[in-house]
């Protein structure tokens, strides 16, 4: 998947997204901002609660979408005869979308109203979403090929001297300023964090970055260096710091990612063991939709 | 590392058990809290109670326990059993799983179209709340009356909220007199539809003047059955105290108790039968314009006006009018000559056939008391002064006249200077004292006749001289005369004037002789003087060549 064709396939994504939840948002803003007691009385009760058309229907949709969503991820991720079906990113983005959608499509089902027993199922899919958030950034913060796998320190400093050498070569930046810049990336061996230390230091060098950014904008353009020029070259120095910063922290988020896997997976299995009950209740009690 | 990994998959694995716990203990499979009045049927294993496996919710599961509702759909009785609502799903209205607080009644009072249950609300039925009629206490079903608030177990009928004034004396149907504006008056009521329809003065009369009320059970009860209405004493006082019997529409109409039936009102019943002219008189004429008076009738003037003013009234005593008149009119009297003849003045001759007017009215009104006795007292003495005290004692008439007749006198004219002689016997006294009598009279005595006349005299007496030239005419025109006077009766006596007493020879010139056997013509020759023609009798001499020629 070339680089236009993947921002089609994410803009998307987040177009059908950000569309469905508006609508839904703005269709059933009265309905939803009305007091539980006195939602059966609302006229659009009859479509939007848990049972009525649209309400089933997104429930329905919704666990679709994260059952699909948690399967074709996990088989593409698990199963070997899968494992050349695509780039994994790909699919994760599409896990990411289905399993972020289809919450927002329950959450309109359950019409905001978090009671019994299948609360905890929603509760556990938005202990899903949430982990699976944050299990995003940790991810990005560990450096991996386009199939996934993580890369190495070495070949993580290869990439660096790679940044470097570009730096200097197709960019007419003064050494002054590479020399901070290099200063600013310098590899640190990776160091066992804790999470606070961890949050801290990445708030602390995203600041620290973006000074620096600034300040390689500010210098380029009193040497007239075209803005484009400026822009590449602050993408790269920003490359480059980042590259750095994960590899300061590339052990840690290691480590914070096998912690958060046991979040992320014990709470979706949760979430789809109550939601099979709350499924199968619905159906044993007669509530099929439109089947 | 994995150590650490493994500590925090215990820690979360802790934490689901404690999740599944909660769910146990906190979190159902219910999709939310029952309402107050379920609550007691929350947990799994009620959720059949309502649920139908396969089916949702069926009404006949609803129904099953309200079966007050169930009762009443079946009944056709309702708002459930009203189209709009009949073959609608229960929980179509009445949701669940909304929290306890949710109003699984959702009622508006004020949207609520009461009609629909077959019981519209109109009049005040209209403007009061809902609490009025729907409370505990109107309502007979012993669980229904445990409720807190309920809207079922009212009846339509009236009594089931209201009580029942009547006491249960005029049915349930209360709507057939009264309205919901307001119970009284009874706006549907119609008293024509009743065995006794209002007429004349009932219209109008208060309902409570017939439909008293009483104390009944320990309240007041206006009674409006049972009520006797064959005849009018039920309701009305018979102030003739069953005199004239029990129809008092004989006489009376319901108009008012003063207007009588005159047609049908049978006086005769009372104790002055109507008669004569009393027949005709308007009821009104004696019982006053609203007939509410009762005249006394034992006498006449008890009603009627003493005419006479008092003239029969003696000492404080009237004498009633049935003595002389009768109830066939006034006028006529059944006081007869026989009675009158009792009186002082006792009726004879011509007074018989005179009218009682004549003495007795007098100007403008009858006069029977001090009209007097005597004949002056009625009859004018036409006489005037011609007639002295001697011969009209004490204006006593009957010296000369009769009661039998005014014309026939009885006067001896002897008792007068003027005694009557010969001729005179036999001539009426008109003849000579009428003031109307013109001929053969003298001029003397035509002239006293028009002065008494001009008078108002028709008569004259005392001014009527002796003399025969008052009464005859001088013939001899003054030829006989002595002074004025001519004294008839030295030639004439009064049985016949041709036979006289005249002897020739008394005079100045005797007849001798021839003269003896001569005709009087044929010395004393008619003459002519001043348009007077007369014989001759007082010659100027007797020298016969006066007579005889030469």
């Amino acid at each position: 998947m070339n680089k236009k064709l993947h921002a089609i396939y994410i803009g998307l994504f987040i177009f059908v997204g950000v569309t469905s939840t508006l609508l839904l948002a703005i269709d059933g803003y009265q309905y939803y901002t009305t007091p539980l007691v006195n939602r059966f009385f609302n006229p659009q009760d009859s479509l939007l609660n848990p049972s009525g058309l649209i309400g089933h229907g997104l429930g329905i949709v919704g666990s679709l979408m994260m059952i699909v969503g948690v399967a074709i991820y996990m088989i593409r991720k698990r199963v070997r005869a899968f494992l050349h079906w695509g780039y994994l990113k790909n699919w994760l983005e599409l896990h990411i979308f289905l399993c972020t959608l289809g919450p927002i499509f329950v959450l309109f089902h359950t019409a905001f109203k978090f009671g019994g027993i299948v609360a905890v199922s929603f509760w556990s899919m938005t202990a899903v979403v949430l982990s699976g958030v944050i299990g995003r950034f940790i991810y990005v913060q560990i450096p991996r090929t386009i199939q996934g796998q993580m890369i190495g320190i070495e070949e993580l400093n290869g990439i660096n001297q790679q940044l470097s050498k570009r730096l200097r070569e197709e960019f007419s930046v003064n050494e002054n300023l590479i020399s901070k810049i290099e200063e600013a990336s310098r590899f640190a061996k990776p160091q066992k964090e804790n999470l606070r230390n961890s949050i801290s230091f990445m708030l602390k060098d995203s600041i620290r970055i973006r000074r620096i950014l600034k300040n390689i904008k500010k210098e380029s353009k009193a040497a007239s260096v075209p803005s484009k020029e400026i822009r590449e070259i602050q993408n790269t120095a920003k490359s480059k710091m980042i590259l750095a910063r994960r590899v300061r922290l590339l052990s840690t988020m290691q480590r914070f990612f096998r912690h958060w896997h046991i979040v992320h997976l014990p709470f979706a299995i949760l979430m789809f063991f109550i939601m099979f009950i709350h499924i199968a209740v619905a159906i044993v009690f007669g509530y099929r939709w439109i089947f | 590392m994995e150590i650490k990994t493994r500590i925090i998959g215990k820690y979360f694995s802790a934490f689901l058990l404690f999740l599944f716990s909660a769910t146990k203990v906190f979190a159902q499979i219910s999709p939310g809290n029952l309402t107050y009045y379920h609550a007691k049927y929350e947990g799994l294993s009620n959720c059949t109670l309502c649920h139908v496996l396969g089916k949702q919710i069926e009404n006949s599961r609803c129904l099953s326990c309200h079966t007050e509702i169930n009762s009443l759909i079946s009944q056709d009785k309702g708002y459930h059993a009203s189209p709009e609502v009949k073959n609608k799903d229960c929980w179509s209205c009445h949701g669940e799983h909304h929290g306890r607080d949710f109003r699984i009644i959702n009622f508006n009072p004020k949207e609520f179209d009461h009609e629909v249950t077959g019981f519209k609300l109109d009049g005040k039925h209209s403007r009061i709340d809902c609490i009025e009629c729907h409370r505990s206490k109107f309502i007979s079903n012993p669980e229904l009356k445990e409720r807190k608030s309920t809207y079922l177990g009212l009846d339509k009928n009236c009594i089931t909220c209201h009580e029942d004034p009547h006491q249960n004396t005029l049915g349930t149907n209360c709507s057939s007199c009264h309205n919901t504006e307001k119970f009284k008056p009874a706006a549907n009521f119609d008293h024509n539809k009743t065995n006794f329809i209002l007429t004349g003065a009932h219209e109008k009369v208060e309902c409570s003047k017939c439909h008293i009320t009483e104390k009944r059970n320990r309240q007041d009860f206006q009674k409006f059955v049972g009520l006797q209405f064959s005849n009018c004493t039920p309701c009305h006082r018979d102030v003739h105290q069953k005199k004239f019997g029990e129809n008092c529409k004989k006489c009376h109409t319901d108009v008012s108790f003063k207007l009588i039936k005159t047609n049908s009102f049978d006086h005769d019943l009372t104790n002055y039968p109507l008669r004569g002219l009393h027949v005709e008189v308007s009821c009104k004429n004696c019982h006053g314009k609203d007939l509410n008076s009762r005249p006394k009738h034992d006498e006449c003037v008890d009603c009627h006006r003493d005419y006479h003013k008092g003239q029969f009234t003696k000492n404080n005593i009237v004498t009633d009018c049935s003595k002389c008149h009768t109830v066939e009119g006034f006028k006529l009297t059944t006081y007869t000559i026989e009675m009158h003849n009792k009186t002082e003045f006792e009726l004879t001759g011509s007074h018989l056939a005179v009218s009682c007017k004549s003495c007795h009215y007098a100007v403008d009104s009858w006069q029977f008391e001090k009209i007097g006795l005597k004949c002056i007292d009625c009859h004018k003495n036409v006489h005037g002064t011609e007639l002295t005290n001697q011969f009209l004692p004490d204006n006593k008439c009957t010296v000369c006249h009769s009661i039998e007749g005014w014309q026939k006198i009885s006067f001896d004219h002897d008792k007068t200077k003027f005694k009557l002689l010969g001729k005179h016997l036999t001539v009426e006294c008109r003849a000579c004292h009428y003031t109307k009598t013109h001929g053969g009279l003298s001029e003397g005595l035509r002239r006293r006749l028009a002065k008494a006349r001009s008078c108002g005299e028709e008569s004259i007496f005392r001014s009527l001289n002796s003399d025969c030239e008052t009464c005859h005419k001088d013939v001899h025109y003054g030829q006989f005369a002595k002074g004025k006077i001519t004294d008839c009766q030295r030639c004439h006596g009064f049985e016949n004037w041709t036979t006289t007493t005249f002897d020739h020879n008394r005079t100045s010139f005797h007849l001798t002789g021839a003269h003896k056997k001569l005709g009087c013509v044929k010395c004393h020759k008619v003459v002519t003087v001043n348009g007077n023609t007369f014989v001759k009798y007082k010659l100027e001499n007797f020298k016969c060549e006066s007579c005889h020629s030469s």
